[in-house]
């Protein structure tokens, strides 16, 4: 479905991506990992055509992914919206830019699936917890029913036990929706418990690519072998004793 | 000797931050402040730091990340002697030289800025720059966060390595249990204002007695490897 | 480097021939004939048509706006700012006299102004939100609502009339320009405590700070150090600006109090459309701009050297 192929973006004499090719089916999710200034940025920008490819082609069945509007959903929850607005007025936006209702019966639905209390959309984005905030993030995203959300570092705003519900959170909402899901992060913890693919970004390519039950059992790169040992250094990753 | 402070408590608006807690901390003890975010964990940590402070102890404080520690229009060695004027040290480029190499901090150029070095680099510089009084305690907020996870893996490293025959003691202040888990002995949960539980790590992730601790317990880490 | 100086270089170009295109096409096209009031202007009577018709032709008016543009830009390509249309003498030594009266005029009132501003602005930030820090504001915003020509009747009326302590008209003794440097001074001020004013509170809410007092820095080292250096970043890009408006109550504050400065001698010179000397005035001005634009960013780049690492 979603089709990356062969992308290089250059910024100005600086390489950001070196021919990466990826692909996404519906209800799939891959995970792109890497340090910061590995281009996992760059990729999602690229992705939504926010700037020009100097090699390659990224398509959604084919056609320009343009065309199904795909929803994105960023680090910093609370500055994803509009301070001055109600929480309500901002989730309904992306359907006001495509000139669609308001259903009143499905926003309620996707609020009670993301724990989210009715009335809590009347809040402005400085009156909700971060954690809360990230949900209507997501709610926003899901709102118009695209195909494809894209997530950069959804959860890095959030504390460990909140992380972890978002996450499930998401995981459903899948399940149900059968979205495509491109989640940009750093936590390879994150990456491994809930992606079907795991992607290593390095310096603008993809180091290796392999399935999360792969990849902590043998990473097949030294920087693999690394990032899996410092998520195991640092807690996100547990070693069974 | 051990460290101990007594009534710490904040409050703000009439609202209660931090309910009147006391707590010691015995040389060498690796602690972990742990809660959910609002739990009130780096308000304890800075409390902490202003009571011992003002009972004369050397305290040191490294904040969440770099940004909230260096000026970005100062050089880094102007930084490395503020610090050790506010210590009422005089300059000493072998002390600076012997904690560089303990934390990785490989050749930097002093007359840079912040900017000018990585951010893993910045925050291993904030750490040496912790140490450089030989403090009884160190309070890390959230050290880790705001690195690259192999870039952080290596830094606790170092640090726990430099801190080894060290009597400096540590309080890593975390929302994450599994990151606490891994580098400290003993845990004090927090839980909207209140210290609610402390007990050795072990304790708390086997036998967790109160309500926040056993869910900080539950959601520790995402996934578990096989050896 | 060299391609800074370049874009520099380039950038001045445009705007001085921008300016002195703008300024003549603005006198090309101002209501009335040029050439009847040169010569208006020049025999201070009314005067037949004929003579009318040979100032044209003397002026290079009748040749249509291209020919005269270029009749009067080709010398001042070598330096050359041509002759007054009215008495025929050259416009650059009468220039130098003028500049000659204008320029202490406007570095006292900006170093006054400075000097209001300076301590006016850390009395008020000391304590924001005081009693003392809103009759600062009040103060300045008062300043700044006030019009140099309306403030400098006031101060005329004041200290020339009433208390007959200062001259108010010409520039014969050093007193003479206390009054007009003081109208212009006050204008400066008002401005000036405002900006550093919010640039000293903005520069203390900044997000290292508390970690500096955390490490045992001194406060008065934590003020000297950290924040008087971040307060002096939009201080100085607001003093560039407000060189610019400085020119603007210039002429203003000269005309009033009769000062033969530039201020006069542009005046004269629209009344009359006294060509090249209106767009001498012009040209001096633009250069000044652009030269002031120039050391604002040199500056810029000492106090904040992340702007030089960007460019880079």
């Amino acid at each position: 479905m979603l089709e990356i192929k062969g992308v290089s973006v250059k910024r100005g004499a600086l390489v950001a991506l070196k021919d990466i090719s990826l692909s996404i089916e519906l209800g799939k999710t891959v995970a792109v990992v890497g340090e910061s200034g590995a281009g996992k940025s760059t990729l999602i920008a690229a992705i939504l055509g926010l700037i020009a490819l100097s090699g390659g082609k990224i398509t959604w069945a084919g056609g320009p992914v343009r065309g199904i509007r795909p929803a994105l959903v960023m680090q910093e929850p609370r500055a994803a919206f509009n301070p001055d607005l109600s929480l309500r007025q901002s989730v309904s936006e992306p359907l006001k830019a495509q000139k669609l209702p308001v259903d009143t019966k499905r926003l309620a639905k996707l609020c009670a699936g993301l724990e989210l209390a009715p009335d809590l959309l009347d809040r402005k984005p400085g009156q909700v917890s971060i954690g809360q905030a990230q949900r209507v993030g997501i709610l926003r995203a899901l709102i118009t029913t695209p195909p494809l959300i894209l997530f950069d570092e959804p959860l890095s705003a959030l504390d460990a036990v909140t992380q972890k519900r978002t996450a499930q959170l998401i995981a459903d909402l899948q399940r149900q929706k059968g979205f495509a899901a491109l989640i940009v992060t750093h936590d390879l913890g994150y990456a491994c418990a809930f992606s079907d693919e795991i992607a290593v970004l390095r310096a603008g390519s993809v180091e290796e690519t392999s399935t999360p039950t792969a990849f902590v059992n043998a990473p097949e790169t030294d920087y693999g072998r690394k990032l899996r040992d410092a998520a195991v250094s640092l807690g996100a990753l547990e070693r069974a004793s | 000797m051990t460290l101990s402070v007594s009534g710490l408590n904040v409050e703000r608006k009439g609202r209660v931050i931090l309910a009147p807690t006391s707590l010691s901390i015995a040389p060498r003890a690796r602690i972990g402040l742990v809660g959910a975010s609002g739990s009130g964990k780096s308000t304890l940590g800075h409390a902490l730091i202003d009571a011992l402070r003002a009972q004369g102890v050397v305290v040191a404080h490294v904040p969440q990340s770099p940004d909230e520690a260096l000026d970005p229009l100062r050089t880094m060695a102007f930084h490395w002697r503020e610090a050790e004027k506010a210590l009422c040290m005089g300059h000493n480029p072998a002390r600076r030289k012997a904690l560089f190499s303990a934390l990785g901090i490989a050749y930097g150029n002093l007359t840079k800025r912040p900017w000018g070095w990585s951010r893993g680099m910045q925050q291993r510089f904030v750490i040496a720059m912790a140490l450089i009084g030989a403090p009884a305690l160190i309070v890390l907020d959230e050290p880790t966060s705001a690195l690259d996870p192999v870039v952080a893996a290596d830094t606790m490293d170092l640090l726990d390595n430099f801190l080894t025959g060290q009597d400096t003691a540590m309080v890593l202040v975390t929302h994450d249990l599994g990151l606490a888990s891994r580098r400290v002995e003993r845990l004090w949960v927090m839980s909207e204002g209140y210290l609610v539980e402390e007990a050795t790590t072990e304790d708390i992730l086997t036998r967790p007695t109160t309500e926040a601790a056993a869910k900080l317990a539950a959601h520790k880490s995402w996934l578990t490897v096989p050896c | 480097m060299i391609q800074t100086m370049l874009s520099l270089v380039l950038r001045a170009v445009v705007v001085l021939v921008g300016s002195a295109l703008v300024t003549f096409v603005l006198l090309w096209n101002a209501p009335g004939d040029p050439a009847m009031a040169i010569a208006m202007a020049r025999f201070n009577a009314v005067v037949p048509a004929e003579v009318v018709d040979q100032v044209r032709a003397e002026a290079g008016l009748d040749a249509g706006f291209w020919p005269a543009f270029k009749a009067w830009i080709g010398p001042l390509l070598v330096g050359d700012f041509g002759r007054s249309s009215v008495t025929g003498r050259e416009v650059w030594p009468d220039l130098v006299t003028a500049v000659g009266y204008t320029y202490p005029l406007a570095f006292l009132a900006l170093f006054w102004g400075l000097a209001i501003a300076l301590p006016l602005a850390i009395l008020a930030a000391s304590r924001p939100g005081s009693v003392l820090d809103r009759v600062c504001v009040a103060m300045a915003s008062t300043g700044a609502a006030m019009p140099a020509f309306w403030l400098g009747l006031l101060l005329i009326l004041l200290f020339a009339v009433k208390l007959a302590w200062l001259p108010a008209m010409g520039a014969r003794t050093a007193s003479h320009i206390v009054l007009p440097a003081l109208t212009l001074a006050l204008g400066v001020a008002a401005s000036l405590t405002r900006i550093i004013r919010s640039g000293i509170l903005e520069a203390r809410d900044q997000n290292f700070l508390p970690a500096l007092q955390r490490r045992g820095v001194a406060n008065s080292a934590i003020e000297r150090d950290h924040v008087a250096p971040h307060a002096a970043i939009p201080v100085v890009t607001v003093f560039g600006l407000e060189l610019a408006f400085l020119l603007e109550g210039l002429v203003m504050v000269e005309v009033i109090f009769g000062r033969p400065g530039l201020g006069g001698f542009l005046v004269n010179a629209i009344d009359a459309r006294d060509f090249p000397k209106v767009q001498a005035v012009v040209l001096l001005t633009a250069i000044v701009f652009v030269a002031i634009n120039f050391a604002v960013d040199i500056f810029y780049k000492l106090l904040d050297p992340r702007m030089e690492d960007r460019d880079a």
